[in-house]
């Protein structure tokens, strides 16, 4: 959800306001006032779920990753992985969870190419695993109006 | 620039051009919702010439502050030009100012083409929704006219920058990538993993290099309730490249708009076969899928730019919060489903 829903919303106001200036040109206040609705219709759809996605998506994140330090033979790698897996969500602001969901998501691409160039039987369970994950985080994003 | 002022300054640019034009004006001035990347006004010219009142609808086409799109206007307007008067209908352009004196922004005005749609919402309801096989065919005909033209013989290989059929597609995904790279506002690990793939399996060299429109898809051209199209529109990513980029972007799931089949109409065997017959081209499966994929990473490149270009605050315009909100997740699971795992 980036831009923020909280900016959004901010400027989305701002532009309510404007439009209920009646020297406005009609064509332009449709056209604005529109799509504000569209925006406040998903912002509606994914608000309320928004921070249990992420807790969710974190969570399962933290295990690719504690499972990938176990066959990344490379020191430093797995001792990276380790201090993300041992993570917690304790700040529930979506920002923070937005955060910790970046942070976690950069190893996981590294982790992701790492088991693409190996061909050992681990490494090929948990490539699998890293997708069927990375199905379930779309599935949960996914907005009713969602063309795929 | 208020509307009063944009009025004012259009009718003089508009009354410099036309020498032989008295009383010139803009009426009727309203702008078109929709556009990301330029700025869509629909306005009539009204002016005297020999005695004779006359008036004429036409279109500008303005930069806004910030751009989706990073594009010439000279590239825009001269796919346009190259293909009017030819098998591609498109519409006729009037003026182009690459300056910001005139209207503080590039810009060009074109004649309107009036009475048709161009807007995905009527399509799947009556009066269109009988005719949508007949309008998919055109469309994936059309498309291999586009491919099949000449870019020399179009001019468009003097203005377009050159390329090799060998290295379209890495100059293609080192583009996007790039985008990916500078605009990217969180990471993207289904898109990421699509770029190794990319990577790792590149598509033969193209069959031959030619004029790609860069945005061929179902919203972009102007269509009547018989399945006729009258006008290509959004020619602003036009280059020479792998006439597969465009039938695979045309392809991107993102397009389907919920319908189950490519662009909305038609199925996908059947658009494969409008397109060789009108290009007299080949879609291998394999060099599809890997512009198919790519489509992905572009669309990707395209909607993280909107994030970003709202987030920058130069332009704040909600068009752009749309497809960072609808279109990110979807284009994933687009990627996904390329790939097989969705």
């Amino acid at each position: 959800m980036t831009p923020a829903v909280s900016q959004v919303l901010a400027d989305l106001a701002g532009r309510v306001a404007r439009n209920a200036a009646p020297n406005v040109p009609a064509a332009d206040r449709a056209g604005e006032l529109g799509l504000s609705a569209l925006l406040l219709g998903l912002a509606a759809e994914m608000w309320d779920g928004a921070a249990e996605i992420l807790v969710q998506e974190n969570a399962d994140l933290r295990a690719l990753l504690a499972a990938g330090a176990k066959v990344w033979g490379e020191e430093s790698r797995r001792r990276w992985l380790e201090a993300l897996a041992q993570g917690r969500d304790e700040n529930l602001r979506l920002s923070a969870l937005q955060s910790a969901n970046g942070e976690l998501k950069v190893a996981l691409i590294a982790l992701h190419a790492e088991l693409e160039r190996r061909d050992d039987p681990a490494a090929k369970a948990l490539e699998s695993q890293v997708w069927r994950a990375l199905v379930a985080a779309s599935d949960r994003r996914r907005l009713s109006g969602s063309p795929v | 620039m208020e509307e009063a002022e944009l009025v004012q300054r259009l009718g003089a640019y508009a009354a410099a051009r036309m020498p032989q034009a008295q009383d010139v004006a803009v009426t009727e001035i309203a702008r078109i919702t929709g556009g990301a990347s330029r700025q869509t006004y629909r306005f009539t010219l009204v002016w005297t010439e020999g005695g004779e009142a006359r008036r004429r609808g036409l279109i500008l086409r303005r930069d806004p502050a910030d751009s989706l799109i990073d594009t010439e206007r000279r590239v825009e307007f001269e796919a346009y030009r190259a293909f009017r008067g030819g098998e591609v209908p498109v519409p006729e352009m009037l003026w182009l100012e690459e300056g910001d004196t005139a209207l503080g922004s590039p810009f060009f005005v074109a004649a309107e083409i009036a009475g048709f749609q161009a807007g995905t919402g009527p399509l799947w309801t009556a009066p269109y929704q009988e005719n949508l096989p007949a309008l998919g065919r055109r469309k994936w005909t059309i498309l291999g006219q586009i491919a099949r033209a000449d870019p020399t013989a179009l001019g468009l290989a003097a203005v377009l920058p050159a390329t090799r059929a060998e290295d379209v597609w890495l100059r293609e995904l080192d583009h996007w990538e790039g985008v990916l790279d500078a605009d990217e506002t969180e990471p993207l690990p289904v898109i990421r993993a699509a770029i190794r793939w990319l990577r790792a399996n590149p598509p033969p060299p193209a069959q031959k290099v030619a004029v790609v429109h860069g945005d061929y898809r179902t919203g972009n051209f102007l269509y009547d309730t018989q399945g006729g199209i009258h006008g290509v529109l959004d020619w602003e990513m036009c280059h020479l490249g792998d006439p597969l980029e465009d039938l695979g972007w045309s392809f991107n799931p993102v397009w389907y708009f919920g319908q189950g089949k490519p662009g909305g109409l038609l199925p996908r065997d059947e658009a494969v076969a409008a397109w060789e017959a009108a290009s007299g081209l080949t879609a291998a499966p394999d060099a599809l899928k890997w512009w198919e994929l790519f489509a992905c990473v572009k669309g990707q490149a395209i909607w993280v730019s909107s994030a970003r270009t709202w987030l920058d605050g130069a332009n704040r315009d909600p068009i752009l919060v749309y497809p960072a909100w609808a279109l990110i997740d979807a284009q994933d699971r687009a990627a996904l489903k390329v790939m097989g795992h969705l």
